[in-house]
């Protein structure tokens, strides 16, 4: 990639720039200005960071890229057997592995989709709502006598994560190996004095995900990880590196994330007590479009990189072959062509085209996950904290929202309440007796139906029916 | 009125059925979406104009 000044027909084809970096501090702070000031000016850009690459802001610029995979390419190919491209990341890591099907094309990407949706489908989610309601009722437990509650550490880090790892078949219990190092590594800059624990943390969790990989290739055992260790994809049996390249891509995807929209949301929530206390009371008609608001306002992952793969015109810009492309799926989303007010929360938004999940092919494979563990979160704060008030001195963002838009911490007090049922220990380890027993992280083809939980405590909450 | 999902351009975010369960299926195993044969039932039509809005994929079209 050249980063000379742009002269000849890069000139005219260049002329529309902006400097964009996303990966300062300032781009947080300066976010709804940097992002209304492309829209208007250059919904395309090129922009000389990271050794030159475009940015794609506008809505249906956005659109229409995204949707051209037959010229913009998901490939990431560090050991150069193809074309050398980098994948999603931009700048890209140097990491000598692909980060699973989100870094590839089809037709490879296309085996490994139809071989993990039957896991992450509407109906196969479903089937996990009442391990997740355990597991909601039971971290909430440990926090409601004391009327003191981070809403990141002590409920959107667990349950997302715990979740996961049962789709995955991995052990319940190990939730904890697995989400400090995913957590910690997306806010903590490689110059942070805390780097060499998280760098320690990561190798744990990799060891451990290489040994469920074996594990479950051995002695198979139901879930995502069981599919991969004996999918045959394009023909070929993929090496594990690469489907350890996949498990990460599914735990990054599945943990932070949803964390982050939760934590997010219950902030903004917090701030607007009239507005919590609607979301409450009309959430039977109110909770889809808010939670699709928050979305689209909060876009969780702000975008993903391309490669541009054949020279083209697409959305009225001329690309070249290898040019780096980011697609801003967080701007997009702001755009007021799409969006009226598009700087406003507002709960019952209709016409939510937002892009927080992405387009095309690469939709997000957990989208039906993150949507539904996050309503059952805010929906059981919303009933056992009813009054909660987040402490702005104790709120934590992170400094830069160029990989996650998330939180690390998220403090806030509330009126103490009693605790109903157990605690998350014994109620992880009578999930993972109920996992096993009725299989639940089968694929959806082989097991139907959702999970039959035999509750601890009450069997259920006072004054409000669960939806 | 009737409503076609094009299942070429359908990528299962599922907000149509999200927004009018009644005249869209969900595909078991990738969640694609599928709409009922038939006209829209009387009542519905704002709803299936509203589904068409926000499909993200525009995949969600009027059959004349």
């Amino acid at each position: 990639m050249t980063t000379e000044p742009v002269a000849g027909d890069d000139a005219e084809r260049k002329k529309n720039r902006y400097h964009f970096d996303r990966h300062t501090p300032e781009y947080r702070q300066q976010f709804a200005d940097v992002t209304a000031e492309m829209l208007d000016k250059c919904p395309v850009a090129w922009s000389d960071t990271y050794g030159g690459h475009w940015v794609a802001a506008g809505h249906s610029q956005v659109f229409e890229l995204a949707r051209s995979a037959e010229y913009v390419s998901n490939d990431h190919d560090p050991a150069r057997e193809r074309r050398g491209y980098k994948g999603i990341s931009i700048p890209s890591p140097d990491v000598g592995f692909r980060g699973g099907f989100l870094e590839m094309d089809p037709p490879e990407q296309r085996h490994y989709r139809q071989l993990l949706n039957p896991y992450l489908s509407p109906a196969a989610v479903a089937r996990w709502t009442p391990l997740v309601d355990e597991i909601v009722r039971a971290s909430l437990n440990e926090k409601i006598e004391s009327g003191r509650i981070d809403f990141v550490d002590d409920l959107a880090n667990i349950v997302p994560a715990v979740l996961t790892l049962g789709m995955l078949g991995i052990p319940l219990k190990n939730w904890d190996i697995y989400v400090e190092p995913i957590h910690a590594s997306v806010y903590t800059s490689p110059n942070s004095p805390d780097i060499a624990r998280i760098q320690a943390s990561r190798i744990a969790m990799r060891d451990d995900m290489a040994a469920q990989l074996t594990g479950i290739r051995a002695n198979p055992r139901p879930g995502l990880i069981n599919a991969l260790a004996h999918a045959e994809i394009n023909g070929t049996v993929p090496p594990d590196f690469e489907l350890l390249g996949v498990i990460a891509l599914l735990m990054g995807g599945g943990f932070d994330t949803t964390t982050a929209l939760t934590s997010r949301a219950l902030e903004w929530l917090s701030e607007h007590p009239d507005d919590r206390q609607r979301l409450s009371a009309e959430r039977d008609t109110l909770l889809d479009s808010a939670t699709e608001e928050f979305l689209r306002y909060f876009t969780p992952a702000p975008g993903d990189g391309r490669t541009i793969s054949a020279d083209c015109v697409i959305a009225g810009q001329e690309f070249k072959e290898g040019e780096r492309l980011w697609l801003s799926w967080a701007m997009s989303n702001r755009d007021p062509a799409v969006f009226p007010n598009p700087n406003e929360v507002e709960l019952d938004r209709t016409g939510n085209r937002h892009h927080s999940f992405g387009l095309g092919i690469h939709r997000c494979i957990g989208s039906n996950v993150a949507r539904m563990v996050f309503k059952r979160m805010v929906t059981a704060v919303l009933d056992r904290m009813p009054d909660y008030v987040c402490d702005p001195a104790g709120a934590e963002h992170y400094q830069t929202i160029g990989i996650i838009q998330g939180m690390k911490h998220l403090p806030a007090t509330f009126t103490p309440g009693p605790r109903i049922g157990d605690g998350l220990e014994e109620t992880i380890a009578r999930m993972q007796v109920l996992v096993d027993e009725q299989r639940l992280a089968e694929p959806v083809t082989a097991r139907k139906g959702a999970a039959s939980v035999k509750l601890a405590g009450p069997q259920r909450l006072p004054g409000r029916p669960a939806k | 009125m009737k409503v076609r999902v094009d299942p070429e351009r359908c990528q299962g975010h599922t907000l149509c059925s999200m927004i009018a369960p009644a005249l869209f299926t969900l595909d078991e195993e990738d969640g694609h979406s599928t709409a009922i044969d038939g006209e829209v039932p009387a009542g519905l039509e704002s709803k299936a104009a509203e589904a068409i809005r926000s499909c993200p994929e525009q995949a969600i079209s009027v059959i004349p």
